[in-house]
């Protein structure tokens, strides 16, 4: 029992906040702006070496840099919007086109993160971190314990933006019905950027967490990919909290397929990333809406 | 009477296809206007025009004294002008307060009032403020896609077939609703399958065919007509 909260289910929701944070995003912009947005990961990998040189220029620890990282993150998810996806979007009406492009700019911040600080790996801070013992059976690394309580202070405070503020309400009417959205008055611009901006922050905090958790890689967001759609669609496309639930799901079941349920793991632990591959298949065939009530698009 | 709207010999359509051809309608200030006519003769079409949803080629669109001849839309809601979609006229994920918390999304002030003043004239929205849109009936949803549209307090309230789909009870509740918005000086421009009861209650109707204007008159006059009766009122 021990093993399998301290080994396996932590594990996992550690990984379904990195992938949670990495979704939200995902969601919000194909529900504003219609189109999947491949580049989402690199977009964490971004995120997450922003967060490594303020780490050196500052020398501080890397949680205190966090808020800044996610500012300049953010910045740069309204930037390559501005650069790239919107004039691809003004003279193109075909949203494969824009896809195909997020690809591109994928490949584009991957080597930029390459050429500004190698192909090697890297961590935020060398050393152990002894774990916290609870009731002397169930231990949880102090690392672990931040992850998993920021990430729920982010969505908390998401969902407080999303359902009480004026733009946040806007932007959630953009995602249901953007022709109605414009009849009532609310202008594209402001909530296209505010989409790109949340995405960015929130984009930066999962790939901190994930260069925290375990390192920093140029590939770490790349191969998020796969399990974060798969968590956009679970939680239902275009609904931010949906898709949080649907990553610490996609995440917890990553991690207890590899449980030795009957004596043996279950399946080996390198094909683990099957999992979320085969949810998502799962799902589009019987559920496309999502395990919410979500929309298909 | 002052002209409210003056929508002047449009020609409009999509992908280079006219379907409006020399089109005019105009409304005055607390006027209940209705546009009847066969499928396909342009009616929402003509309304989408007017509010910028389809491209004008020829033609002009004075509202309130300023020309809005394809404006964006999304800048009409609080220049006075409101439009009412036929279909997916509501956020279907939303509540109902929510809906009309969207409807006065260009407003800065005074929201609260103006919900008051929607709740005073749609009664039944408060009863479901806290439910979300998609899970209302038909005729509740169309009263939700009324009530956004009011928060902005317009002087014209543009309705595009809202009975479409409704049972013939929910029908009567609705036309009541909009006579009781308009007897509180909303004017009104609305296209409606039910010609009868719409232009019965009207002040003015315009019957279109192929896009341009067939007649126009009193409500009561056109129901009188008989040949307006014979080709488009079904006998």
């Amino acid at each position: 029992m021990a093993d399998f909260v301290n080994l396996y289910l932590v594990n996992g929701i550690v990984l379904g906040c990195v992938y949670g944070l990495g979704a939200i995003g995902i969601t919000m912009i194909f529900g504003i702006l219609r189109f999947g947005h491949f580049a989402h990961g690199d977009m964490m990998t971004a995120g997450a070496y922003i967060a490594l040189a303020l780490v050196w220029a500052s020398g501080m620890p890397v949680l205190w840099v966090l808020p800044l990282a996610m500012v300049l993150t953010a910045a740069l998810g309204a930037g390559v919007h501005w650069a790239f996806y919107r004039p691809l979007e003004r003279g193109t009406n075909s949203t494969i086109i824009i896809v195909i492009a997020s690809f591109g700019v994928a490949l584009m911040l991957r080597s930029a993160v390459q050429l500004f600080f190698g192909v090697d790996i890297v961590t935020y801070q060398r050393g152990f971190q002894t774990p916290i013992w609870i009731a002397d059976t169930i231990r949880i690394l102090p690392r672990h314990l931040w992850i998993i309580g920021l990430t729920v202070v982010i969505v908390i405070a998401l969902h407080l933006f999303q359902t009480r503020s004026r733009l946040g309400k806007a932007m959630r009417a953009m995602s249901d019905n953007p022709a109605l959205a414009r009849i009532s008055g609310i202008g594209t611009t402001k909530v296209v950027i505010a989409a790109w901006a949340i995405g960015g922050a929130l984009a930066a905090a999962g790939g901190v967490f994930l260069g925290i958790d375990t390192q920093l890689s140029s590939q770490m967001g790349w191969n998020l990919i796969l399990p974060m759609f798969a968590a956009a669609v679970l939680g239902g496309i275009g609904n931010p909290i949906g898709a949080a639930l649907g990553a610490l799901v996609v995440g917890i079941a990553e991690e207890l397929v590899t449980y030795p349920w009957f004596g043996d793991p279950l399946i080996s632990p390198a094909y683990k990333s099957a999992v979320s591959f085969a949810i998502l298949v799962a799902l589009l065939i019987w559920r496309p809406t999502g395990l919410t009530r979500g929309r298909v698009f | 009477m002052t002209r409210l709207l003056d929508a002047r010999g449009l020609f409009a359509g999509y992908g280079g296809m006219d379907i409006l051809r020399d089109c005019t309608i105009t409304v005055s200030a607390r006027e209940m206007v209705v546009i009847v006519g066969p499928n396909g003769a342009g009616k929402s079409t003509a309304m989408k025009a007017i509010f910028g949803l389809v491209k004008i080629r020829d033609g002009r669109v004075v509202f309130d004294g300023l020309d809005i001849t394809n404006a964006p839309p999304d800048s009409l809601a609080s220049r006075g002008l409101a439009y009412v979609p036929q279909e997916h006229n509501v956020f279907a994920t939303m509540t109902v307060e929510e809906n009309l918390d969207m409807g006065a999304y260009t407003r800065r002030s005074g929201v609260a009032e103006a919900k008051s003043r929607v709740f005073e004239l749609l009664p039944a929205l408060a009863l479901t403020r806290r439910q979300r849109a998609g899970e209302l009936s038909g005729g509740q949803r169309q009263m939700v896609a009324i009530g956004r549209a009011l928060m902005m307090q317009p002087k014209l309230l543009m309705l595009d077939e809202p009975s479409a789909g409704l049972s013939p009870k929910v029908l009567t509740e609705i036309l009541e609703a909009i006579a009781t918005i308009n007897a509180a000086g909303v004017a009104i421009l609305m296209v409606e399958q039910n010609a009868k009861a719409a232009l019965a209650m009207a002040h003015r109707g315009y019957v279109l065919a192929g896009g341009a204007n067939r007649f126009e008159g009193p409500g009561r006059e056109l129901l009188a007509n008989q040949e307006v009766a014979a080709s488009f009122l079904g006998g």
